[in-house]
C-alpha cells in the first residue's frame, strides 16, 4: 500500500507540474493546451541528451533542460500561440492538438531520441537503488522527486506571490484591458506565462525521468491525467491543481495494484467526467460559476 | 435555404461525380480502390464531426469511439452471434447513435476546451473497455469478420469502393437535406449566438443532442461499414489517432460544410493508405498543416475554393414604410398577458430584484425605468427564462413559467430583444428573421420567407434583407432585432433599452415602430433611460430602484413623484 502511495505520488509528481502548467497557460491566454504532456516528455529527452551527448552531471542536465523547456516556450507561444490566439475557443484547441502532433511525431524523428523511452541515470546512487521504509521499498530518486517538486512550486509561489514581475503576470491574467492601461506589456507577460509554464513541465519529465523513462508516446496519457488532476483539484487553484496530480497518481497506481495493468487508465479518465459532472469546480476551487 | 449553404449544394453533386469517375476509370488499380474505399467510410464518420463542429459549434474528441462501438457490434454479430451483415450493421448504428444521445446529454454541462476533454476521456475510455472485454476479443480483437453480401455480389474490392461512396453520397444529400430546413437554421442560429437562439425560440438543448446522435449514427455506419472491408477489429483502431485523423478532416476541408468533410477525406483517407514510408514525417505535417489552415485558412479547403462569403454592403435607398394593413392580434385568452408575483432574484449577497409584483394589461405599452443597476434587465431575464429566480412567480397569460427554458416561454409568444442586439451576425438579415418565424412557428420555409419579408417591409427594412448582419451599423442592428423579435406575432414583447445609441431621427422611427407594434394589440414592456421617449408614448410607467419597485402610474404622476426625482438626481427624500 505505501509502497504504492509513494510510486503514485512520484509519477504524480509530473502530473501535478503537468496540471500547474495547463493552469499557467489557461490563466494567461484562455487556452488549454493539449500538447502539454508531450513537453514533459521532450523536456526529458532535453536531458537525455545533455548526458549521453555532452556527457554532464544530472543535476546540470535538469538546469539545461529547463532552461530548454523555457526556450521552447518561447517558441511555441511566438510561432504557434500568438498566430492563433484570435481564433476560436475550438480552433484553439485544434490547434494544441496540432502541436502534440508535430511534438509526438517530430520527436521521434530525432536520431538520439527515437519513438521508444530511454533510461535516465538517477540522482544519486543507481537507478535501483531503494531503502526499506515500513515494509515498502522505497527508491532514493522518488526522495528527490518530492524534494525537487516541492523547491519547485516554492520557486513559483514566490515568483507570483512576491515579484513585480510575477504579479504583473497575474494582473495581465485577470485582466489583459486593465494591465495594459497600468503599462503592463501583456503580449510579454504571456509569452513568459507561456516558458515559464513548459519550462515546469520539461523540469517535471527530468525529474520523474529516471523511474518513469523518457521519451516514447506517453505523452497524451501524461496530458490527460494532467488535465483530470487539474480538474479534480480545481483549474482556477494553483494548490488544487498540484493536489488533484498528486492525486491522480496515487489513483492510477491503487487501482493498477488492484485490477489488470490495462483497466488502471479508463479508471482515471472516469475521473474526469465524474467530476465534471458532480463537482465541476473540482475540489478546491471555491468560485461559483466557473465556466470556460 | 441559408446562404451559407449554396455552394455546398452545388459542389457535393461535383465532387460524387468526380469521385464516380475515378472510380471507373482507375478500377483496375487495386491501391487506388483500396485508398478510395476508406476515403469513402471516413468521408461519412466525418460528415457528422462536421456539422457537430461547425453546425452546432460543439467540439467531440470522441467521434472514434463511436465509430469504435459501430465496428464492434458488426464484429461481434458477424462472427460469435452469426449474423448476417445487414440487421448487424442496424444494430451498430443504432448503438453508436444511442451513446451520441448519451453524451449528448452530457455535453449540455461543459463548453469548449472542457467538452474537448470530456469526450476525449469518453473515448479512451471505450479503448481501455475494448481492450479489457474478453467477450469482443480484448487486446486481439476479432478477426475473420465475413465480407457483406448483397445478392449475389461479395462487398469486397472494387464493390466495396461502390458500397463505401454510394452510402457516402446518401449520408451527404441527407445531411445537406437536414441543414436545408428548419433544423438547419437552428443549426446556424445556434452557432452565431446561443442565448438568442434560444430566446428567439429554438430548443438549443434538443438540437445539440440531434446533433450528437447524428455525428454518433454516422460515426458508427463507418465502423460498421469498415470492418466488413477489412475484415477485422482491434482495440486500438477506434484510437485518439482516428479521433484527430476525423478532426483533421473537417479543419482541412472546412468546418460545418459537407463538401469540405469529402475533400477532407479523401485528402486524409489517400495519405494514410500511401504514406506509409512515411510515417512520423507525415503527422508532423499533419500538424503543421491543421495550425496553419486553422491560423490562415479557417474556411479550409472547400473555402478557398468557394472564396469569401458573399457579401453586400447596405445598398439602395431604404425602402418606404409599409404602414401595417393586418388585423390586430386576436386574444386567445382572457387572461392578463404578464402577471408578476413576487419575484426576488439575488446573485451571492447581492439583490438584484427585490419581491417585485406587478401585471400588465392587453395592448398596453408600459416602460420600466430606473438607474442603472436597479435590476431591470434582470427582471427582463427573469421574465424570459434565463437564469432561474430565487422566490416568486411569473405567470404568462396565466400560465405559470417559473423554471421554463426561454424557448418555451418564446413559443408562448413572447418576443424580446437584447440591450445589446444580440443578432446571428453570420446570418442575413432575412436569414436572422426566417429563423425565428421558423422555430416559433409550424409554417414551412417558404411561408416563413414571405413572412419575414413582410415583416422587414413594415418597419421599412426590405432593402437590408441580403445583408449579414455583422455588416449592419448599430441602429440598423437594433431594428432588425425588433423585426426578429415580432415576425412571428408574439402578443408580449419585452424590449431592453432600443433608443440607446440611436440618433434623432432613429429614435423618431422607433417610436413610430413601438406605437404600431402596440397598435396591433400587442403588450409592450419598455427599458428605457430616453425620458422624452418613455413619457411620449408610455401608458404607464414604473420605476425600479436596488431590485425594488418605488413608483407605478401614469406618465404624469411619475413625472412629478417625489421618491422618482430622488432616485434619479440623487435627493434625499
Amino acid at each position: 500500500m505505501l509502497q504504492l502511495i509513494v510510486a503514485g505520488l512520484t509519477v504524480g509528481s509530473g502530473y501535478a507540474l503537468v496540471a500547474l502548467g495547463l493552469h499557467i497557460i489557461l490563466r494567461a491566454t484562455r487556452i488549454i493546451n493539449f500538447a502539454q504532456g508531450e513537453f514533459l516528455i521532450v523536456g526529458g529527452l532535453f536531458a537525455l541528451t545533455f548526458v549521453e551527448v555532452l556527457h554532464v552531471n544530472v543535476w546540470i542536465a535538469l538546469l539545461g533542460s529547463t532552461a530548454c523547456g523555457f526556450i521552447l516556450g518561447l517558441v511555441f507561444e511566438r510561432l504557434i500561440l500568438r498566430p492563433a490566439s484570435r481564433c476560436s475557443e475550438i480552433a484553439l484547441t485544434i490547434v494544441t492538438i496540432g502541436a502534440l502532433y508535430i511534438l509526438l511525431y517530430g520527436h521521434a524523428l530525432v536520431p538520439l531520441w527515437g519513438s521508444s523511452p530511454h533510461p535516465l541515470p538517477a540522482f544519486s546512487g543507481e537507478g535501483a537503488d531503494s531503502f526499506a521504509f515500513g515494509g515498502a521499498s522505497i527508491p532514493y530518486q522518488s526522495l528527490w522527486v518530492f524534494l525537487l517538486l516541492a523547491l519547485a512550486l516554492a520557486v513559483m509561489y514566490a515568483f507570483f506571490e512576491r515579484t513585480y514581475f510575477g504579479k504583473a503576470i497575474r494582473a495581465a491574467a485577470n485582466n489583459p484591458i486593465g494591465a495594459r492601461l497600468t503599462g503592463i506589456d501583456v503580449t510579454q507577460t504571456r509569452a513568459i506565462s507561456v516558458a515559464i509554464s513548459i519550462a515546469l513541465c520539461a523540469f517535471g519529465g527530468t525529474i520523474i525521468g529516471p523511474i518513469t523513462l523518457v521519451g516514447g508516446a506517453g505523452g497524451t496519457a501524461i496530458a490527460i491525467k494532467g488535465f483530470v488532476g487539474a480538474i479534480v483539484g480545481g483549474f482556477e487553484s494553483p494548490v488544487g491543481c498540484v493536489v488533484g496530480g498528486l492525486l491522480v497518481g496515487i489513483v492510477e497506481k491503487l487501482l493498477e495494484g488492484k485490477f489488470e495493468y490495462g483497466l488502471a487508465d479508463p479508471l482515471v479518465y472516469s475521473l474526469l467526467l465524474v467530476t465534471l459532472l458532480v463537482r465541476p469546480q473540482g475540489l478546491f476551487a471555491s468560485r461559483v460559476g466557473v465556466r470556460d | 435555404m441559408i446562404a451559407r449553404l449554396h455552394a455546398d449544394a452545388r459542389a457535393i453533386p461535383i465532387l460524387l461525380a468526380l469521385v464516380g469517375v475515378c472510380g471507373i476509370v482507375a478500377s483496375s488499380n487495386a491501391t487506388f480502390v483500396q485508398a478510395a474505399t476508406y476515403a469513402g467510410i471516413y468521408a461519412i464518420a466525418a460528415i457528422g464531426l462536421s456539422l457537430l463542429l461547425g453546425s452546432v459549434n460543439q467540439i467531440s474528441l470522441g467521434q472514434a469511439a463511436f465509430f469504435g462501438i459501430g465496428a464492434y457490434a458488426v464484429a461481434y454479430l458477424t462472427t460469435s452471434a452469426n449474423w448476417s451483415y445487414w440487421p448487424a450493421l442496424v444494430v451498430g448504428v443504432v448503438l453508436a447513435a444511442f451513446f451520441g444521445v448519451v453524451i449528448g446529454f452530457i455535453a449540455l454541462r461543459f463548453h469548449g476546451h472542457y467538452l474537448a476533454m470530456a469526450t476525449l476521456a469518453f473515448n479512451l475510455i471505450c479503448v481501455g473497455i475494448f481492450h479489457q472485454w474478453k467477450l469482443i476479443g480484448g487486446a486481439v480483437g476479432i478477426n475473420n469478420i465475413p465480407f457483406a453480401q448483397l445478392g449475389p455480389i461479395r462487398i469486397a474490392g472494387t464493390p466495396a469502393f461502390w458500397f463505401a461512396w454510394i452510402a457516402a453520397a446518401i449520408v451527404a444529400l441527407l445531411s445537406l437535406r437536414l441543414l436545408r430546413g428548419r433544423m438547419g437554421y437552428a443549426f446556424e442560429a445556434i452557432r452565431n449566438d446561443e442565448l438568442a437562439a434560444e430566446v428567439t425560440g429554438v430548443p438549443t438543448r434538443r438540437c445539440k443532442i440531434v446533433a450528437f446522435t447524428y455525428a454518433g449514427a454516422l460515426a458508427g455506419l463507418s465502423g460498421a461499414m469498415y470492418v466488413a472491408v477489412i475484415g477485422l477489429m482491434a482495440p486500438d483502431i477506434p484510437g485518439v489517432g482516428l479521433t484527430v485523423d476525423l478532426l483533421l478532416m473537417v479543419v482541412l476541408g472546412g468546418m460545418g460544410s459537407v463538401s469540405g468533410a469529402i475533400i477532407g477525406a479523401c485528402f486524409i483517407g489517400f495519405l494514410s493508405i500511401t504514406g506509409h514510408s512515411f510515417d512520423n514525417w507525415r503527422e508532423v505535417a499533419y500538424g503543421v498543416v491543421v495550425i496553419a489552415v486553422v491560423v490562415a485558412a479557417p474556411g479550409g479547403l472547400f473555402g478557398l475554393i468557394r472564396g469569401r462569403a458573399r457579401t453586400r454592403a447596405t445598398d439602395g435607398a431604404p425602402a418606404p414604410r409599409i404602414e401595417s394593413a393586418m388585423a390586430p392580434l386576436v386574444l386567445h385568452s382572457n387572461e392578463l398577458p404578464l402577471v408578476v408575483s413576487g419575484v426576488t432574484k439575488r446573485f451571492g449577497g447581492l439583490i438584484a430584484v427585490d419581491a417585485v409584483s406587478f401585471a400588465l394589461e392587453y395592448g398596453t405599452l408600459t416602460s420600466l425605468i430606473g438607474p442603472n443597476g436597479a435590476g431591470k434587465t434582470t427582471l427582463f431575464n427573469a421574465m424570459s427564462g434565463i437564469g432561474r429566480v430565487n422566490t416568486g412567480t411569473i405567470r404568462i397569460a396565466g400560465t405559470p413559467v417559473t423554471g421554463w427554458a426561454p424557448h418555451r416561454i418564446a413559443r408562448l409568444g413572447v418576443g424580446r430583444t437584447f440591450q445589446n442586439a444580440r443578432l446571428f451576425d453570420e446570418m442575413t438579415v432575412l436569414e436572422n428573421v426566417v429563423a425565428s418565424v421558423l422555430a416559433l412557428t409550424r409554417v414551412n420555409e417558404r411561408a416563413a420567407n414571405d413572412r419575414a419579408r413582410e415583416t422587414l417591409a413594415r418597419l421599412g427594412l426590405e432593402h437590408l434583407s441580403t445583408t449579414y448582419a455583422m455588416h449592419l451599423p448599430f441602429g440598423e442592428r437594433r431594428r432588425v432585432e425588433l423585426a426578429r423579435a415580432i415576425a412571428a406575432d408574439p402578443w408580449l414583447l419585452l424590449v431592453d433599452e432600443p433608443a440607446a445609441g440611436l440618433n434623432a431621427r432613429e429614435r423618431t422611427t422607433l417610436q413610430q415602430d413601438l406605437l404600431a407594434i402596440r397598435g396591433r394589440g400587442v403588450t409592450i414592456l419598455l427599458i428605457e433611460h430616453d425620458m422624452k421617449l418613455v413619457m411620449s408614448i408610455s401608458d404607464r410607467v414604473m420605476v425600479l430602484q436596488f431590485g425594488k419597485m418605488i413608483a407605478d402610474g401614469t406618465a404624469g404622476v411619475i413625472r412629478n413623484d417625489p421618491l422618482v426625482a430622488a432616485a434619479y438626481l440623487g435627493i434625499a427624500s
